[in-house]
């Protein structure tokens, strides 16, 4: 009979296990045609948002088909969201002849993937989170649209503050790592500015589900405002826990980073109506080359593009521009290219900064609607205010080598 | 307060983990059977409670179909596919079922989509219970409610009826159960759908409480092992106990040390296993 101990080693390996794999696809095989390299988390936890980013990427590739006389195509390359994964399959794709890639959703996998891109001399833009990519770990070859944790906190809690004369007390709840940290530390320094009393803080960890606790601090901590510091499935059940406990009555919720409507869709407008979130892309931007997007997107898909969907799109049609404008497919030229690059984007005018690869667009701050004034089912928030705020690739301690 | 906070708090998830974590604590006190796919049970039960919901169903007809029509798939799976392993090595179980919970979990994907969805609590329990300066959500305090009957249900079931004592004596011999004369293939199945509807319930509950989304199942497993290692396996008391226990520990632990919630809780079952290897209340 099984004891207690088997037990315990069968279920740590098990329960791993269900997280489980899918190999790489290739949507297109490499030969003559020139390939763009799709490495997203097909598979696993994050694999809607894979799912969404490969439309993004087929999308842009289907449309422009050919450029220096050669056959545009892609590959969908697994990633399962996992670091040695992505890095083995990109090396694979490499040998293969691809050079250009977009992809990486998870911070980790995007900075393992960077710097095996720039050992093979490729060029690789991500929509990846956390600041060292194009901080102190940026590199030649990689690029970053989104914005780091120093803009979505300066585009958010900034013009909350200035909106909400009255919220004096911040409480603010942070998932323990680097990236919880650098949404955290900017916090602080606009609190201080401003005069704001920051009342509490609670750390979790990254594999956290049970909120009600935290909150329970948050709550007898008597705030004015609840700033949630986490992202993914963990801000939504933050955000629904604090909303059964009442929170929404009490206080203004700001969820700071915000993934869009990939993530409002599974929050519906009763845990929205009044909240305040901060995202990098909304299909609402009042901008020609958005409203040209979600009109293609829109006929061909029958939905509006998510985040996802929407920068990976928009990420592979800068590798593929500038690769046009080089007049070569070779990773250094394709990056010479991009530096500098100035073009009109999904958040307006944006600028890829040479001296750190970073993209320099807005970050939006949006307000939940009622269910009774959405206009159509994804019209679940309204911009409130927009603006560009980046540290220089000084201050974001980048070196590039 | 605050510890008032959470030790209520605490109690409230502590209910929920055990009745999560009593299905599997009975099946295996039976059956003998490690059923990695008890989340997928839980998975189910959450995500028929937000199909129904968003069809416009009833909040309490979900809740209370949910759970049934989990325990009708596991009877089915028992009498089709598992009863046929039972003889097998636990090897077997394990792999069988872990096929079968990602089966159930590619299949949500399928059916509702990778991304997951939220399930409103219903209307009259929507707001929060205040008194002074104790805020509580009505619905939490329903389910401790809730799950609190139905652990002295659960406790008369097995202690009080004919069923349980079957259930019991199954569980120290099946072979002396069968010798009796009684139908020990149709008590394993009714036994198997019990604790697999006590964990879709589970699921339904949670809903309101965590949204649902695919892989819920699999975070739902590991603590209902934990639960069940800490308080024994096969004992319905250990399972209470240690459900309340997790809960608290998971609860203050969000005071004094949140960085450490979530491991104090492993590191709690480390130490009952190093000390009582059998767990609190287990047998043998």
């Amino acid at each position: 009979m099984l004891n207690r101990r088997d037990l315990l080693k069968l279920s740590s390996l098990t329960a791993g296990s269900l997280l489980l794999p899918a190999g790489l696809r290739p949507a297109f095989a490499a030969g003559e045609a020139i390939t763009i390299g799709a490495p997203l988390p097909m598979s696993g936890p994050f694999a809607a948002n894979g799912k969404f980013g490969s439309m993004g990427t087929a999308m842009i590739v289907e449309e422009v088909g050919k450029i220096l006389d050669r056959k545009l195509g892609y590959l969908e390359i697994d990633t399962e969201g996992k670091p040695a994964t992505a890095v083995r399959k990109v090396q694979e794709a490499m040998e293969r002849g691809v050079t250009m890639f977009s992809g990486g959703i998870l911070s980790s996998e995007a900075l393992a993937m960077g710097k095996e891109v720039a050992k093979g001399n490729g060029v690789f833009i991500t929509t990846a989170g956390a600041d060292e990519i194009t901080g102190s770990e940026c590199n030649r070859a990689t690029f970053r649209w989104s914005v780091p944790t120093f803009g979505a906190i300066e585009q958010t809690v900034r013009p909350l503050i200035e909106q909400l004369p009255n919220a004096k007390r911040w409480y603010t709840i942070t998932p323990q790592y680097v990236f919880g940290d650098g949404l955290l530390n900017a916090a602080k320094a606009i609190f201080k500015e401003k005069g704001i009393e920051h009342v509490g803080n609670s750390y979790h960890s990254l594999t956290e589900k049970e909120f009600s606790g935290y909150l329970t601090n948050a709550m007898a901590a008597k705030p004015d405002a609840l700033l949630i510091l986490n992202f993914g499935s963990q801000s939504s059940d933050t955000l629904r826990q604090a909303v059964s406990f009442g929170m929404k009555q009490r206080m203004t919720i700001l969820l700071a980073w915000a993934s869009g409507l990939e993530q409002f869709e599974t929050l519906g407008p009763d845990l929205m109506e009044g909240v305040y979130f901060g995202a990098q892309y909304w299909h609402g931007i009042d901008s020609p080359f958005n409203r040209e997007l979600v009109a293609k997107v829109q006929a061909k898909h029958k939905m509006n593009p998510n985040y996802a969907f929407a920068s990976a799109y928009l990420t592979t049609k800068l590798l593929i521009d500038a690769a046009a404008k080089a007049g070569s497919t070779d990773g250094p030229a394709v990056v010479k290219a991009m530096e500098g690059m100035k073009y009109a984007g999904l958040t307006g005018e944006e600028e890829i900064r040479a001296a750190d690869h970073q993209v320099i667009k807005n970050y939006y701050l949006l307000k939940g609607k009622a269910k009774s004034a959405m206009k159509d089912k994804d019209d679940y928030a309204d911009i409130i205010s927009f603006g560009k705020s980046f540290q220089s690739p000084e201050e974001a301690l980048c070196k590039m080598a | 307060m605050i510890y008032l906070f959470q030790l209520v708090n605490g109690i409230g998830l502590g209910m929920l983990y055990f009745l999560l974590a009593v299905g599997l604590s009975i099946i295996f006190g039976l059956l003998h059977f490690v059923n990695f796919a008890h989340g997928a049970f839980y998975l189910l039960g959450a995500y028929l409670v937000y199909d129904m919901t968003e069809r416009g169903v009833n909040f309490w007809a979900g809740l209370l179909l949910a759970p049934v029509v989990v325990a009708g798939l596991a009877a089915l799976t028992e009498a089709v596919l598992l009863r046929r392993i039972y003889h097998l090595p636990h090897t077997f179980h394990i792999l069988v079922t872990v096929g079968l919970a990602l089966m159930v979990q590619e299949l949500v994907i399928i059916l509702w989509g990778p991304v997951g969805g939220n399930v409103s609590p219903p209307d009259v329990l929507g707001g929060v219970f205040m008194l002074g300066d104790f805020i509580y959500p009505q619905y939490r305090l329903f389910v401790i409610g809730l799950t609190l009957v139905l652990a002295i249900g659960l406790w008369w079931l097995l202690e009080g009826t004919r069923l349980g004592a079957v259930v019991r004596a199954g569980s120290e011999s099946t072979d002396m159960v069968s010798l009796l004369g009684i139908d020990i293939v149709r008590v394993n199945t009714a036994v198997f759908a019990l604790g697999a509807g006590l964990a879709g319930l589970a699921g339904a509950l949670a809903a309101p409480i965590r949204g649902v989304e695919p892989f819920m199942g699999v975070e739902a497993l590991g603590i209902a092992f934990v639960v069940v290692v800490i308080g024994g396996m096969g004992s319905y008391t250990g399972a209470l106990i240690a459900g309340l226990l997790v809960g608290i520990v998971q609860s203050v632990m969000a005071t004094l040390w949140p960085e450490g919630a979530r491991l104090m809780i492993y590191l709690g079952m480390g130490l009952v296993i190093l000390t009582m290897p059998r767990g609190l209340l287990g047998r043998a």
